[in-house]
């Protein structure tokens, strides 16, 4: 659509400018190069006009306007620096720092304290000032200093507000704050979260969510937005308050789900301090969710990465030279049959990792047996899963969708960027609907929420299916109210121009999950909506695509494809006829798994049974103290090397290596090289992550970079058959002896097999693994408290586990977040609960 | 909480507005009304009602003078102690209600009849000093007429 703007010509501080209709004064001045200092102004935001630093003389006009509010006008004559506007400025300005504890500002000490910061004692503890973590790159700073102002002659006013640290991630010191609000306007202009808002007036103001809550109770998603446009040191991220202003940034892609999130890392003297969203267009337009934003930082830095490979031997653990490990596993592989051998890969590698890994199984073990956790994560509905991920649209298509379906899919500490792309599409009017059994971020703003019990939500999508087709549903349990629902959906759904279904990572785990998806698939065709499924796993469609399935050969081709095993064997110099198959990551959790050699690529192999003879431990951080890892290698963390990733739209992204990684830790695929060169394979002689992609350009169509659509996404096509586990056994209902139903998930948040939880301090409180959750009906009826050990045990099933009260948990429903290895019962199951014995 | 009849009371007042956010100020007055104050469960509803955040309400609530947030006497005395009337003796009008009824600002008498509050500009300057008890107003005040008046509201129970 062609816009039609006019220009006009102004007149600033004596310049003659021109701008286009519709630019304030403000934009005016900057885009000429004159300087107006702000303080409640941010690009991202709607100008406000509070903080009052912008004010311009306007001739003509008896007051002082804004210049961020003010629209520019042909002819106007504007004055932005008279001596009246500068000791304007300086005085308002002084009413902020009347209120703002940090006298450092205008300290008089000022120069003494920079003297003393080589001593030995602290300089702020010699001249008695305090002290803000955001020294540096404090905006309120910057103007106190452009404005010269070295005095306040108004009393210094200190509110004396406590600190706020009871939250995970991000502090709040109010006393600092100055209330330009640009984190209200970032929470419900931009999120559209609505957590803060401004609370009472005057001198007792304060920014917060609503009556005494915190912001975990008040639905904030952690996303730190706010803390990215804070312009003092109100709100601080608890991992970088003290790290000060990084030396460089580096762009790379977020590793933790599929939607492929573009961050920026802030390093400082070789060290990632900090991860902020970068401004992508395509994917997620500045915003991360909690883990891009905050976990990244904790998770690669925490002191207990491995620095050197070492052997485990007898609950004996001693140093070896990477050389001396390469000779162990040759040693070991060289004793090993390959139908005994397998490698366990995870979907977070990158796709020049997984290349390498599938090539050194197939090339020097002469064996198909890699495998990734992502089928344990899926199960039986794996294959399911493939399929519809196969259809993928664009994210964009949210932002042109006119309704949309939301199955499963809970955008607060995950994938919240789409959940940003929603409320926008929901305030231009589209039509939202959501499909949960349990209270999420949508189950009260959407226009209709779909709420079946546990177990049963297959049976919801096939009514909608029913519907869409024109037929009645027959389905009588499902209640009336929601029949009538459904047909709303079904209607709206069918009516709309360009719908879209979301399919989130929920009840994927339960029993009934291929007949969900499938239904999915069908309702999609009915009614002709694009899909997207926002896998967990970062790099999902990469390790199919790397051929890091026993089933699958890099291009995405099935092993039996004989003019494909035929290129690859003219590329790689070496025969692939006779491979073994027969082996999968489902056999890990049978107990007669007997393999002689098991390799975890940053993946957890399950305990307690499956257990190799011998096991490499290939990862970031030291496995659990129960795993039997034999031999544990470090690996670089993916901010610490190059590659790349597909996103669930299919989508090519590049991983730059911003730091050097811990020790004498290595990337995955430069491990793998050695070790094959090691063992004299040929074909391994890749020394940069570019060159293993020149080679995948050959054997994987549309991976060369002249093939990748304008927009960046592989046209690609899936159409193997794999294996899968279980056959969606019907769900029990409870008997006297077992009257709950637990339902188990397995836990999306996670990194190379470790739950976040396991290293990021405060992902254990947002989302925790190994935890019953239990509405609070039923945890007083069974006398529990937050955090009690619980017994739960069904027909075949015992474990123990910590319990967490949740207001939404429906009675009689119990719900556990389980690591995927974990996972080898009905799901749901009827099951009883009785308070562990201490 | 709203009966029907206020329902459609509230429809009415949205109808006046481009969005719900502008109708919130109108709707808290006639929860005010019904029920003296407004309870934290009162912004929840009004906000539900609205299908506004909480978040929002509580803002407007906590910004408004006229909007208390805590139980408030059968008579509310609002004495404007802006500049106007604080020039014109507000200090004389509180100090007379203290000796009066032994309340301050804030404060409610032990039998629920009065509440003290300090009001902002009620736009009424030129006969400063002055205070609204509910809804009406009481100006150029003097001790006499301020004993007068609170001896009347006393008979009138």
């Amino acid at each position: 659509m062609k816009q039609h703007t006019t220009r006009m010509t102004l007149t600033i501080d004596n310049k003659t400018v021109t701008a286009d209709t519709g630019a304030s004064i403000l934009d005016v001045a900057r885009q000429n190069g004159i300087d107006i200092p702000t303080l409640c102004w941010h690009e991202q935001l709607s100008p406000h006009g509070g903080c009052r630093m912008c004010i311009v003389e306007v001739e003509g006009l008896s007051h002082f306007p804004t210049a961020c509010t003010t629209p520019a006008a042909d002819g106007m004559i504007v004055r932005t620096h008279t001596a009246q506007i500068r000791e304007m400025r300086a005085e308002i300005l002084q009413l902020f720092l009347s209120e703002h504890t940090a006298s450092c500002l205008v300290c008089d000490e000022q120069e003494e304290c920079r003297e003393y910061m080589s001593t030995v004692r602290k300089a702020g503890v010699t001249t008695g000032c305090r002290y803000c973590p955001k020294d540096g790159q404090c905006e309120l700073q910057a103007v106190t200093e452009s404005l010269g102002v070295r005095d306040i002659i108004y009393p210094i006013y200190y509110r004396g507000i406590p600190v706020e640290t009871e939250d995970p991630f991000y502090d709040r010191d109010y006393n600092l704050c100055i209330l330009c609000g640009r984190c209200v306007r970032m929470c419900q202009e931009v999120r559209l979260a609505d957590v803060l808002a401004y609370k009472h007036r005057g001198r007792d103001a304060i920014i917060g969510p609503a009556f005494a809550r915190t912001h975990l109770e008040a639905g904030c998603e952690f996303c730190g937005a706010c803390v990215s446009v804070c312009p003092t040191g109100t709100l601080r991220e608890k991992a970088r308050a003290w790290e000060g202003a990084p030396d460089r940034e580096e762009i790379t892609t977020c590793t933790f789900c599929g939607v492929g999130c573009q961050v920026r890392l802030l390093v400082k003297e070789d060290r990632i301090i900090g991860s902020l969203p970068a401004d992508d267009p395509t994917v997620n337009q500045g915003q991360l969710c909690v883990k891009g934003r905050f976990c990244n930082t904790e998770l690669v830095n925490g002191h207990q990465r491995i620095r050197h490979p070492y052997r485990r031997e007898n609950d004996i653990a001693w140093d070896v030279s990477w050389d001396a490990a390469f000779e162990l596993i040759a040693e070991k592989l060289r004793s090993s049959a390959p139908e005994r051998t397998g490698m366990l890969v995870s979907s977070n590698l990158t796709n020049e990792d997984l290349y390498v890994a599938q090539k050194f199984m197939r090339v020097v073990m002469k064996t198909h047996h890699i495998d990734s956790t992502a089928r344990l994560f899926y199960g039986s509905g794996f294959s399911a899963y493939l399929t519809l991920m196969d259809r993928a649209v664009p994210l964009s298509a949210i932002r042109d969708a006119s309704a949309v379906l939301m199955v499963g899919l809970d955008t607060r500490f995950s994938r919240s960027v789409v959940g940003v792309a929603i409320r926008t599409a929901m305030k231009r009017g589209i039509r939202m609907f959501t499909l949960h059994s349990r209270e999420h971020t949508f189950s009260l703003n959407a226009d209709v929420w779909l709420q079946p019990e546990v177990g049963e939500e297959y049976r919801y999508v096939e009514a909608l299916v029913r519907l869409a087709a024109g037929e009645d549903v027959t389905d009588r349990s499902i209640p009336a109210d929601m029949r009538v629902r459904l047909a709303d959906v079904a209607r709206a759904l069918s009516e709309s121009d360009s719908p879209v279904i979301l399919v989130g990572a929920e009840f994927l785990q339960y029993d009934s999950s291929r007949a969900f998806l499938a239904a999915v698939a069908q309702l999609a065709d009915h009614v002709g909506a694009g899909v997207l499924t926002l896998p967990a796993q970062n790099n999902l469609y990469g390790s199919l695509l790397s051929g890091s399935f026993p089933e699958l050969l890099p291009g995405m081709r099935p092993t039996a494809d004989a003019a494909r095993l035929q290129k690859l064997e003219s590329l790689w110099g070496t025969s692939l006829t006779g491979l073994t198959d027969a082996w999968n990551a489902d056999h890990l959790l049978r107990d007669d798994c007997a393999m002689q050699f098991l390799y975890a690529v940053g993946a957890l192999p399950p305990v307690h049974r499956g257990a190799a003879k011998f096991t490499v431990f290939q990862n970031m951080y030291p496995p659990e103290p129960y795993c039997s890892a034999d031999l544990v290698l470090p690996t670089a963390a993916a901010t610490e090397t190059d590659g790349s990733f597909l996103n669930g739209e299919r989508r090519v992204q590049r991983v730059r290596r911003a730091v050097a990684p811990p020790g004498i830790a290595l990337p995955d695929w430069d491990i793998l090289c050695r070790l094959a060169r090691h063992m004299g394979a040929e074909g391994f002689a890749f020394t940069r992550p570019e060159e293993i992609r020149e080679e995948m350009a050959q054997v994987i169509p549309g991976f060369g970079e002249a093939e990748i659509d304008a927009r960046g996404i592989l046209p690609l096509a899936f159409d193997a058959v794999m294996h899968v586990s279980g056959n969606g056994t019907a769900q029990r209902p409870p008997d006297s002896d077992h009257p709950f139903i637990l339902h188990s998930s397995v836990v999306e948040h996670t990194h190379r097999g470790f739950p976040l939880a396991a290293w990021v301090e405060g992902s254990r409180i947002l989302f925790p693994e190994g935890v019953l959750d239990i509405s609070a009906e039923d945890a007083r009826a069974l006398g529990l408290r937050d955090g009690d050990s619980v017994h739960v045990s069904g027909a075949s099933f015992e474990e123990i586990y910590p319990v967490r009260i949740v207001r939404q948990q429906p009675r009689g429903a119990l719900h556990a977040s389980i690591l995927e290895s974990a996972l080898t019962h009905p799901n749901p199951q009827p099951v009883s609960v009785r308070k562990a014995d201490v | 909480m709203f009966s029907e009849e206020e329902l459609k009371q509230v429809e009415e007042l949205k109808s006046h507005y481009p969005t719900n956010l502008s109708a919130v100020m109108g709707v808290l007055h006639m929860y005010q009304d019904k029920y003296g104050h407004i309870s934290d469960e009162g912004i929840t509803y009004v906000a539900n009602l609205l299908e506004v955040p909480e978040e929002n309400v509580l803002g407007v609530v906590t910004f408004y003078e006229m909007y208390h947030q805590h139980k408030t006497g059968k008579y509310k005395l609002q004495v404007c102690t802006n500049v106007s009337c604080m020039l014109r003796g507000s200090d004389m009008v509180l100090q007379t209600i203290k000796d009066k009824i032994g309340i301050g600002i804030g404060e409610m008498t032990d039998d629920g009849l009065f509440s003290v509050h300090e009001a902002e500009c009620l736009g009424s300057c030129g006969t400063a000093p002055m205070m609204s008890v509910n809804k009406d107003y009481h100006e150029n005040l003097t001790p006499e007429t301020i004993n007068e008046l609170i001896d009347a509201l006393k008979a009138k129970g």
